[in-house]
């Protein structure tokens, strides 16, 4: 690995700049965490006592189908909700256990 | 053993392939309780970074100084993990590898907890076997840093030249009398349209003229002994029957026709010969197969001819077998191969061609052909129970590849040089995959050839028309891109696109003890971790000897085998796995049984050493020679004897350990 | 700026790339890989089990990320781009950018601790979007190296990480740097792309959510996938039907991709026998032109194909819609029967052909008429690009699949080396011995 150049300004310069620079994509993003928390918030509330289909959820919350796949992908894959079992061809999916 | 073992033991899911059968979370909770192991893990994919970083980690700083893995088989990544734990600081033969996949896993894949139990026997018996494992170290042998290559086709000389540019010596041998193989029998080739004989003879003045290359013609390899860095070669050259001086004249005077294969008997040559102009070497030889013996004329003299066959002995590090290819010859009968004489293979459309450049039009057994019908796939992609047995027994049920491009080539071909002729195209499915292949395909097309589509389990037949018909034969197929319309094709041609076999190489095989797949072609050891290598240490496959290629496919097999050739030879030294016989002298003493027992030249001997001043007889091993078959250990009355790696200790141990009782330990769970 | 000088630089990390970089290594000449992703592994790495073997595709190719990474020969350089190629015949300057992991790659551990930190969720480019990893991450579990990579354009600039790494690795204060590498010879294994399904109208362009490319699929089949089994992005469904449209991209004039992708047959025939595992119910039909299994026991593996029951449909698609619940039509001319029907599935996989994946220009080099390097003497040195001491291995020339990669990879190996040799007189230090 390169050693990557390290910029001769400090820490605090550095994030200013970095804030400077992707102002627009900051901005994005953080538009982007509000409407995720939201939406983990609605997913999850929804799961929490009975588990659900995609479809299922989707049409509680007004989402598209696949938007909501891609939520329930993530959460599943660090540990916020698990499959549990099938409704026809459609898998189930339930808010995890709190550790 | 002088420290006290303490055993890491790794149990991977290979990324769902063990774990799906196999649980191996319950395996590796077993393996914690058994005696010496000090940690039992599992992985998603222990060969990985991760997995690998982890064994080291607990190397380093558990103090684990045996390890078993249970994953794939030992011969996937066996080496991986040796090379795993010395980085770590360990001795690479303190590990064990236990094959939960193909001995497990993937064959009781019904079975979940049969499977598991059987994990558990085989992971304990790992286990077991770790406690007496010793540190070994690889024989180290000095390596000749030349290669032999066979076969002088165009595989095999771009392999030698390629071993030669990196500095090894070569020795190319050829068992006929002319370098260039099956290449220096076509004409335009696909896909640039170059000569053939042109690209050869580039290649082969290069070769002949390389320093490092030394090239034996019309000759053959007899005998092969020894391993790899050191394989003793015999080679029986014949003579050329010729000399610079004499040869034209000879050939001159030589009243004895054969049929030329050259030309797929199409055409007559003499015995003394040359198969085409250009060829190398310039000079004629002597067909000794058929060579009647008779006398010929030489100035006015009469000349007999003999054979002076030459022996050569040399050795070499490791080999490069490259013996090409066959065309697939037709039964007769065959889509009315050899029965009728309007049926030739695409190969022999490609030498007729060659043999009259100058023809106007185009004519076939003296008739002007008008209508000409090609079908593919003769010989090749064959189905059981439809088709007919080849002589072994089995059916070519491979595609060799080539011929779909070669016939749309010559499609083109005949329609730039015979315009007007009526071209129909029977297929299954038109392969040209590579680049620049497509291309032919619409050229076809937009020539308005004909295409055919019929099902392999349908074939078309071939048959001779009335006596009085407008055409010699007729074609019947089931059109299957007209809803299996049954058509029935008049034509003075049938063209058959016949597909690759490998030479008849029997002997070699024997004496090389390299494998042979279903399909008859050399097998490498996996198509994709070690694709140009056989199972036998520093045999290395080049070009269609492995499988149907062209000529492009056939140069980077070759230059992809000259790496590995390199790479194993290069600095000079191999080696080897040090899991062969190792005597106890103090036990010894000296009854000679092992010697009997031995299959292996010079792998073990009695020798007179000195013990307390009094002459005494020892096995001793030679281990290069060894195989670690064990066929002495098992005669050894005093159990003097054991192969490393594989002691009656350790195997005793992993007996013991398979057979004991589990069931309660799985079942706790 | 640093300048490093080395025997061979092979550009692209992929399954050829770090084929050729082994062989040279093991060769004793000094190697260097540039990678412009931050884990070498190229498109291998995210399939799931690989013809014609049906192995583990982690199994064949994780060992190989693993040996680039400690082989004492080859210097690895991940998340870095070539920019420019200078010189020729032998002696080319290189100058490579290494881009801003904003993590010090020294110290990070890859303990993941800043991943599971980041509260924002971004989709995985490793799952083609269909699954999802936080801003800063290791990029997938088995990457090489293991070490966290921060994406700027999706970061809050939060500092989280920062303050959760317990090797205070994360540094915001990295910036884009230059250097050189001198270098005898280039390998060229830069690899391909699919083709862009967004100019295949007739085929929803990318916009119908049950018409998936191959390469979601396999992330599907794989057992790291997105959803951990096979469903339909569209809304989660397992699917029961599912079509396989062959040449999606490839040998269509219309897309002005002429040519075949050799590929797509046999991962269109592998992934069906794949599915018929993970969902025994399914009904697979692959529409086809023409099925061209040639390898070396490719044929067997269609014949098994056919055997297990996949229905093979022989047909051009005309076109791909979808209905009101989303279950994609599929419209196809019926060549055996001569007529056109419609017929509906719960998913459709694209079999999309391979185009080339990085521009050539900046290596100096002409593409061909298919756009890949021009080779200009296949049936003679058929690794050689129009640049004398440039190679190409694996799909940066031409598509191939994963054997012909490796063999090529081998085969350029073996003319940079006679190269190399050629052009210096390098001494592979004595005493080294190769491993049998
Ligand atoms: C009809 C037809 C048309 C084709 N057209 C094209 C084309 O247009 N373009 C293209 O790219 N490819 C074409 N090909 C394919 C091309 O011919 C092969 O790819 C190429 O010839 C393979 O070369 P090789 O060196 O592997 O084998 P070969 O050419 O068969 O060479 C093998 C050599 O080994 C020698 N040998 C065999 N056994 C021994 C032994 N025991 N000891 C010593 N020597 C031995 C043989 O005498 C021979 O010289 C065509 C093939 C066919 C059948
Ligand atoms: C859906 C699908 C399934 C498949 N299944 C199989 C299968 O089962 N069996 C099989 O044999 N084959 C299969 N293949 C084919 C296989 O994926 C390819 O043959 C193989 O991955 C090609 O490897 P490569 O190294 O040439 O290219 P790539 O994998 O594309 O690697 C190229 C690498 O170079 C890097 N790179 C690109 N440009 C630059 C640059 N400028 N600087 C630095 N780095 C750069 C890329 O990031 C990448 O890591 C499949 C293909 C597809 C699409
Ligand atoms: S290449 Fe074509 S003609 Fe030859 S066997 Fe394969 S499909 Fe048949
Ligand atoms: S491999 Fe098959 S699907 Fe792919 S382009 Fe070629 S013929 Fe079409």
């Amino acid at each position: 690995m390169m050693p990557t150049e390290t910029s001769s300004l400090s820490r605090g310069e550095m994030l200013k700049r970095l804030r400077a620079e992707h102002g627009e994509s900051v901005e994005r993003t953080q538009q982007l965490l509000r409407e995720q928390k939201r939406v983990q918030q609605e997913v999850c509330k929804s799961i929490r006592e009975k588990a659900k289909t995609v479809p299922e959820i989707a049409e509680e919350l007004g989402m598209k189908p696949a938007d909501v796949l891609w939520y329930l992908a993530s959460f599943r894959k660090y540990g916020l909700v698990v499959e549990e079992g099938m409704c026809g061809d459609y898998p189930l999916y339930r808010k995890a256990e709190e550790k | 053993m002088s420290e006290k073992p303490k055993i890491g033991v790794y149990t991977c899911y290979c990324g769902g392939n063990i774990s799906h059968t196999v649980k191996c979370e319950q395996v590796a909770k077993v393996m914690a309780d058994q005696p010496d192991v000090v940690i039992s893990r599992t992985n998603m994919s222990l060969c990985s970074d991760a997995g690998q970083s982890q064994i080291e980690e607990d190397i380093r700083e558990l103090g684990v100084n045996r390890v078993v893995i249970g994953a794939c088989a030992p011969s996937l990544h066996e080496p991986t993990f040796r090379n795993t734990v010395v980085r770590a600081g360990l001795n690479p033969y303190l590990y064990h590898h236990v094959g939960l996949r193909e001995q497990d896993s993937w064959v009781h894949s019904c079975d979940c907890d049969g499977a598991t139990c059987k994990a558990v026997r085989l992971m304990s018996a790992g286990v077991a076997k770790a406690r007496f494992l010793d540190p070994l170290e690889p024989i180290r042998l000095e390596a000749e840093k030349q290669a032999l290559v066979i076969g002088g086709g165009v595989a095999g000389l771009r392999s030698a030249l390629d071993i030669a540019n990196q500095g090894l010596r070569v020795v190319l041998v050829e068992k006929s009398p002319f370098l260039g193989g099956r290449m220096a029998q076509l004409a335009k080739v696909f896909p640039t349209g170059e000569e053939a004989q042109r690209l050869l003879s580039e290649l082969i003045d290069e070769v002949v003229q390389h320093p490092r290359i030394g090239v034996f013609i019309q000759t053959e390899v007899v005998g092969v002994s020894g391993y790899v860095g050191k394989y003793g070669i015999d080679l029986l050259q014949h003579g050329r029957g010729v000399t610079a001086e004499n040869g034209e004249a000879l050939a001159a005077g030589c009243t004895q026709f054969v049929p030329d294969e050259f030309n797929y008997n199409l055409t007559e040559r003499k015995v003394i010969y040359k198969p085409y102009q250009g060829c190398y070497p310039a000079l004629p030889a002597v067909d000794w197969d058929h060579y009647d013996g008779e006398s010929i004329l030489l100035n006015g003299k009469k000349e007999v001819l003999q054979d002076q066959a030459q022996p050569y002995q040399l050795t070499v590090g490791a080999i490069v077998v490259a013996t090409g290819f066959d065309p697939y010859t037709p039964h007769t009968g065959e889509y009315g191969y050899g029965e009728l004489p309007q049926v030739a293979t695409l190969a022999e459309l490609i030498r007729h061609l060659a043999v009259h450049p100058e023809a106007k039009s185009l004519r076939w057994n003296g008739r002007i052909v008008r209508d000409v019908v090609m079908v593919h796939c003769v010989g090749s992609r064959e189905i059981e129970g439809v088709d007919a047995l080849q002589e072994d027994g089995l059916v070519n049920n491979y595609c060799s590849r080539v011929c779909c491009t070669a016939t749309l080539h010559m499609i083109e071909e005949l329609h730039t040089h015979f315009p007007g002729l009526n071209i129909f195209d029977l297929y299954q499915d038109i392969r040209t995959y590579g680049r620049g292949h497509e291309e032919y395909y619409r050229s076809a097309l937009s020539s308005g050839t004909r295409f055919v589509r019929y099902n392999g389990e349908d074939r078309p037949e071939v048959i001779a028309a009335l006596e009085g018909d407008t055409h010699p034969v007729l074609v019947h197929v089931k059109d299957a891109l007209t809803y299996n319309q049954e058509l029935e094709i008049p034509a003075d041609l049938v063209v058959l696109a016949t597909g690759m076999q490998p030479r008849q190489i029997d002997d070699l095989v024997r004496m090389l003890k390299v494998s042979r797949g279903n399909d008859r072609f050399l097998l490498e050891v996996h198509p994709k971790l070690r694709p140009v290598e056989t199972a036998v240490n520093g045999v290395i496959l080049a070009g269609t000897a492995q499988g149907p290629m062209n000529i492009q496919e056939s140069i980077l097999a070759a230059s992809a085998a000259a790496a590995k050739v390199v790479s194993l030879l290069g600095s000079g030294q191999v080696e080897l796995q040090p899991f062969v016989a190792a005597v106890n002298a103090a036990k010894c003493d000296g009854t000679g049984a092992c010697v009997e027992a031995c299959e292996y030249e010079g792998a073990i001997a009695l020798e007179t050493l000195v013990e307390n001043g009094k002459e005494v007889k020892r096995a001793v091993v030679t281990a290069a020679n060894c195989s670690g078959c064990g066929a002495c250990v098992s005669v050894c009355p005093n159990r003097a004897i054991d192969v490393q790696g594989w002691t009656l200790a350790q195997y005793e141990a992993m007996v013991d350990a398979i057979a004991m009782d589990i069931v309660d330990l799985v079942e706790a769970e | 700026m640093t300048k490093i000088h080395v025997d061979a630089l092979v550009v692209g990390g992929g399954i050829a790339g770090m084929q050729t970089a082994l062989d040279l290594g093991d060769q004793g000449y000094q190697v260097a890989l540039v990678e412009k992703e931050p884990s070498v592994g190229g498109k291998m790495i995210t399939l799931s089990k690989v013809f014609p073997t049906l192995d583990c595709c982690s199994c064949i190719t994780t060992p190989k990320m693993s040996a680039v990474a400690h082989h004492p020969k080859i210097q690895l350089f991940t998340y870095c781009e070539v920019d420019r190629v200078d010189g020729q015949d032998g002696e080319f300057t290189v100058s490579v950018v290494q881009k801003p992991r904003y993590v010090n790659a020294d110290i990070c551990t890859g303990c993941r601790l800043c991943e599971y930190e980041c509260p924002i969720t971004v989709p995985s480019m490793f799952d083609r979007g269909l699954g999802s990893y936080h801003a800063v991450r290791v990029p997938f579990s088995t990457a090489v190296p293991q070490i966290a990579v921060l994406d700027i354009e999706y970061c809050l600039l939060c500092g989280k990480c920062e303050k959760v790494c317990p090797v205070g690795a994360v540094d915001f204060t990295q910036t884009p740097e230059t250097f050189e590498i001198d270098t005898t010879s280039i390998v060229l294994a830069t690899g391909f792309e699919m083709t862009d399904v967004s100019a295949k109208k007739e085929y929803g362009a990318g916009r119908l959510s049950n018409v998936i490319d191959p390469l979601m699929m396999e992330r599907f089949l794989a057992p790291t996938g997105p959803y951990g089994r096979v469903l339909r992005p569209g809304d989660g469904m397992e699917p029961t039907t599912i079509a396989y449209v062959q040449c999606a991209g490839s040998r269509d004039e219309t897309l002005g991709i002429e040519y075949c992708s050799r590929t797509c047959c046999m991962y269109a025939i592998k992934q069906s026998m794949l599915i018929s595992g993970a969902l025994p119910l399914a009904e697979v039909t692959i529409f086809y032109m023409d099925i061209r299994t040639f390898g070396k026991g490719y044929e067997q593996f269609y014949q098994n194909a056919k055997a297990m029951g996949v229905e093979f449909v022989r047909g051009k698609v005309a076109s791909i819609q979808e209905d009101e619940n989303h279950y994609p039509i599929v419209r196809v001319e019926l060549t055996e029967e001569g007529r056109v029907v419609e017929r509906t599935f719960d998913l459709v996989v694209l079999s999309l052909g391979m185009v080339l994946g990085d521009p050539l220009a900046r290596f100096g080099l002409q593409p061909a008429e298919d756009g890949f390097a021009s080779l200009p003497s296949v049936n003679a040195s058929p690794w050689a690009t129009t640049r004398p001491g440039v190679f190409v291995a694996g799909t940066a020339g031409g598509p191939m699949d994963i054997v012909d990669s490796i063999v090529t990879a081998s085969a350029a190996a073996s003319a940079a080396s006679a190269y190399i040799r050629s052009k210096t007189q390098v001494s592979i230090e004595e005493g080294e011995v190769a491993y049998v």
